[in-house]
């Protein structure tokens, strides 16, 4: 289930929230542990079992690392046994169809195709479940000592599907003693009706853009092509900042606090500033648990550049099980280090223009590995955003972005931080709850048509 | 908490430090500024949220569930079956996703207010018709990667297994290429000529006669004459009459004159492309019926197939659907695979008419020249049409489409 459907937001949601306040202190977490299951189970129906097997051996694990502290060759071997499992699941069902295919390039092996469908939210829960056992070792997280709280924790629908990470040493005392209460609950509908807007009205469309200008680049020219590849960039972003902030607008309204996600990261200067903005969760991540157990840069600099290159092959790779997410993460990887022990000085005098305008570009050219895993079609959409030899803007792409300009420009402020600076100067004051619910209800009311509209679907050839 | 070891190789910062305490105060700091100057104004979008979904949840809850939409011409999604199996295969989740969709209470009002939105947002054309000048809703063109050639050419293989058979194609162009000067500014091109002009000299090369309507309905249309609906993709009456004389020059007879007609209007007529827009404040129109007083029950027979069913009616014009939003279907009874008209007052023989919707209203003039025209649906008809002039000997085969849908069309492929 999505946070952006009918069903969700006017039967799952509702329910929830119905039963959630109603049965008192006691249940919530035993009904949030439950309806979990229920929301992860309504696409993925036997997958379920996989997750609950992932939160009772994770469960087990730190409480092994916990009782085995002082031990440190068994509190060692129970992290090691646990990590191995996890990523191990999530290469048997993420990267099998990824890992068969490379070795069947080879002439003399002929391995069948498993069919193997990728499990929703596999690797947002596995990296969750990871960072728990990992932080128990380290005594960077309390044991927990309830499997219901560890279960609700690992499930939780807000942030199970899309993100953010959260991880447990985060939510720990949450678990507990959370408090609800209604300045928590309309924080979270206001962010949540953020999130729904940045996905519903923005993202949606931005992808009908997308998808009308990449069915073939050549048709476009140069300018549509452009045009396409901007559309995407803002079609991802706003898809994805959207989802993290439903994630904490529902977690606010059920008395959670998650960290923020994305910090705005079109504004960023550098590469190197765009990554401290973007799915700041996945950053972290990899940093607390790759780079910095690797090494990070206390041994030398050779070692330092291999470990960079390590986590951004292991970022790309984690977005998808196809090569060119890796080339993605090392295209990144690689500018980073450029941008670290060679542009640095050097873009820090240039005009802030001029760093945005370095960093969108990298940023965009970089989308465009993104999308196109068919190495094909990535060349010669990389040939068309440079050569005219198909036109320069073709009556097709050039009507569907005037059709759609409006909306670009509405996506291009509502990435910046206009929006929120206005609205922090206006916070304070004492009318702004009617900005704040003008806001909300306009969401809620054309997000509601365009998702029912998605559904209308008129079908005209059969008795007319 | 009890003292633990200090794990200084991991993670050099860790000292003496209790988890639980940093996740408490980060909990504890991350409620951010209330406004209490508001007073309790401030949990209103939290009131308005819950009310809006609370109120269409119940009202989906309890809300009549309709089994057929005639605006979209389908029948709606059912409560899905709720067996285990089904739950476990997520094929319940996703029924019950399109049923709660099907049902959402006030769907259509919900469309209706998407596509102004979108209108307004500049994006006239998102659920593919244009809003255009005097109200006319126009579908957007068909891509230029179509069927063309390949309905062509099964076209001209069809003609060479009738050798013998003269046989004339006809194709109404589209509306917005007819209709140009009222589309919005920004559209996408309506490529009729390249495709009108392909049509004749392929066809001129195979042995079978063109009529270009073109020039005709870019003169009618100067002088006013409606020749599409404003609210459906086909045709008017008037504009299949003046294709119809088109045809009879072409076919060297002669049409029958207009005003011998009785013209009756119906109004209250909303067509597909009023259905797929959304767009549901355009005015609905009216659609017109030429019937020629001489017809009876007597000399009027219309066989319509439909599979192993065959029934017989007298009237080529089927008043029933005029109770309808959509009256098109009143000219003979909407698609069938096989329609046969019988007029025996009619001077000729048989003519065979391969066809879409656009000869409904078209076929009854056909039948004042002709005493059988046989109208063959190739989306429905799963015969051998060849087959079938051989049988029928007819002095004329007329294909005759809608240019959009020919280019569009996947199943005329199999007139071989």
């Amino acid at each position: 289930m999505v946070f952006s459907s009918l069903v969700f937001l006017f039967a799952y949601l509702t329910l929830t929230l119905l039963v959630y306040y109603t049965i008192g202190y006691k249940f919530r977490n035993i009904f949030l542990f439950f309806i979990n299951l229920v929301f992860y189970g309504w696409g993925e129906p036997l997958l379920v079992f996989l997750m609950v097997f992932n939160i009772f051996f994770n469960y087990l694990g730190g409480w092994l690392v916990d009782k085995y502290r002082t031990n440190q060759k068994k509190k060692k071997l129970f992290l090691i046994l646990t990590c191995v499992l996890d990523i191990g699941i999530l290469a048997v069902f993420k990267y099998t169809n990824m890992i068969t295919e490379t070795l069947n390039m080879l002439p003399f092996l002929s391995i069948p195709k498993v069919d193997i469908s990728l499990p929703i939210g596999i690797s947002f829960y596995t990296f969750q479940t990871m960072s728990y056992v990992i932080d128990v070792y380290r005594n960077d997280a309390p044991v927990s000592k309830n499997f219901i709280n560890f279960g609700t924790y690992v499930a939780l629908f807000p942030q199970l599907i899309a993100g953010p990470i959260v991880r447990y040493r985060d939510v720990a005392y949450q678990l507990e003693h959370r408090t609800e209460t209604l300045d928590r609950f309309t924080k979270g509908v206001k962010i949540f009706c953020v999130g729904l807007g940045k996905k519903v009205l923005i993202a949606n469309q931005m992808g009908s853009l997308t998808t009308a200008l990449f069915e073939s680049t050549h048709q476009n020219g140069l300018l549509g092509t452009w045009v396409g590849i901007i559309a995407y960039t803002f079609q991802i972003y706003f898809d994805f900042s959207g989802y993290s902030d439903m994630a904490c607008g529902l977690g606010n309204m059920f008395g959670f606090e998650f960290l923020k996600n994305f910090n705005y990261p079109y504004i960023a200067t550098s590469i190197t500033d765009f990554w401290r903005r973007w799915h700041i969760s996945l950053s972290t991540w990899f940093k607390e648990y790759v780079y910095i157990p690797l090494g990070g840069n206390r041994k030398g600099v050779k070692r330092q550049i291999i470990n960079l290159l390590i986590v951004w092959g292991l970022t790309g790779l984690w977005h998808g099980a196809s090569y060119n997410f890796i080339f993605w993460g090392l295209y990144y990887g690689i500018l980073l280090i450029i941008e670290k022990f060679v542009l640095k000085k050097f873009l820090d005098k240039l005009p802030k223009v001029l760093q945005h305008i370095y960093t969108m570009f990298i940023v965009i050219i970089g989308w465009g590995l993104f999308y196109f895993t068919d190495v094909k079609q990535l060349f010669e959409f990389l040939g068309n955003l440079f050569n005219v030899s198909n036109g320069f803007f073709s009556e097709y792409s050039f009507n569907f972005t005037m059709n759609y300009l409006p909306m670009m420009c509405i996506a291009l402020i509502a990435s910046t931080p206009l929006g929120a600076t206005l609205y922090q100067k206006l916070s304070r004051t004492r009318y702004i709850w009617i900005a704040e619910t003008v806001f909300c209800g306009i969401v809620l009311f054309v997000s509601t048509a365009s998702l029912v509209n998605q559904s209308y679907n008129p079908f005209l050839y059969f008795r007319f | 908490m009890k003292k633990r070891e200090k794990e200084t190789m991991e993670n050099p910062l860790n000292e003496e430090k209790d988890p639980m305490e940093l996740s408490k105060k980060f909990y504890e700091n991350s409620m951010g500024y209330v406004n209490k100057n508001s007073g309790a104004m401030r949990f209103l979008p939290s009131l308005l949220f819950i009310g809006f979904v609370f109120v269409m949840s119940v009202w989906f809850i309890f809300g009549e569930k309709a089994e057929y939409s005639s605006s979209e011409k389908r029948y709606l999604q059912k409560f899905p079956e709720t067996t285990f199996s089904k739950i476990a295969d997520g094929t319940f989740s996703e029924n019950f996703e399109k049923y709660f969709a099907d049902h959402f209470p006030n769907r259509n009002f919900w469309v209706g207010f998407d596509a102004y939105y979108n209108l307004e947002l500049g994006n006239n054309g998102a659920n593919g018709v244009y809003y255009c000048k005097g109200d006319y809703l126009i579908n957007k063109p068909v891509p230029e990667i179509n069927n063309l050639e390949k309905n062509i050419k099964a076209v001209t293989d069809f003609k060479k297994l009738i050798p013998n058979t003269p046989m004339t194609v006809l194709f109404a162009p589209s509306t917005g290429y007819i209709i140009n000067d009222a589309l919005p500014k920004v559209h996408d091109t309506y490529n009729d000529d390249s495709y009108f002009d392909y049509a004749q000299k392929t066809l001129a090369e195979n042995q079978t006669a063109f009529v270009d309507l073109r020039q005709t309905f870019k003169d009618a249309y100067q002088q006013h004459i409606k020749l599409y609906y404003r609210t459906d993709h086909h045709w008017t009456t008037s504009g299949a009459y003046i294709a119809y004389t088109k045809l009879c020059e072409q076919l060297g007879i002669t049409p029958f004159p207009k005003n011998q007609f009785t013209a009756q209007n119906y109004d209250g007529f909303y067509g597909t492309t009023y259905s797929t827009s959304g767009f549901w404040n355009i005015p609905p129109e009216s659609i017109q019926v030429r019937t020629n007083p001489a017809n009876s029950e007597n000399n009027i027979t219309v066989t319509i197939t439909e599979g192993t069913k065959t029934n017989e009616y007298h009237s080529l014009y089927f008043y029933n659907h005029l109770e309808e939003d959509d009256k098109y279907p009143v000219f003979l009874d909407g698609n069938h695979p096989l329609t046969t008209i019988q007029n025996t007052n009619a001077q000729n023989g048989t003519i065979i008419l391969i066809k879409d919707s656009f000869s409904h209203c078209f076929a009854p003039f056909l039948a004042e020249n002709y005493r059988k025209v046989i109208l063959v649906d190739m989306r429905y008809y799963k015969q051998n049409v060849s087959q079938m002039v051989a049988v029928e000997q007819p002095e004329q085969v007329v294909v005759l489409y809608g240019i959009d849908n020919f280019l569009t069309d996947t199943d005329i492929v199999w007139l071989g």
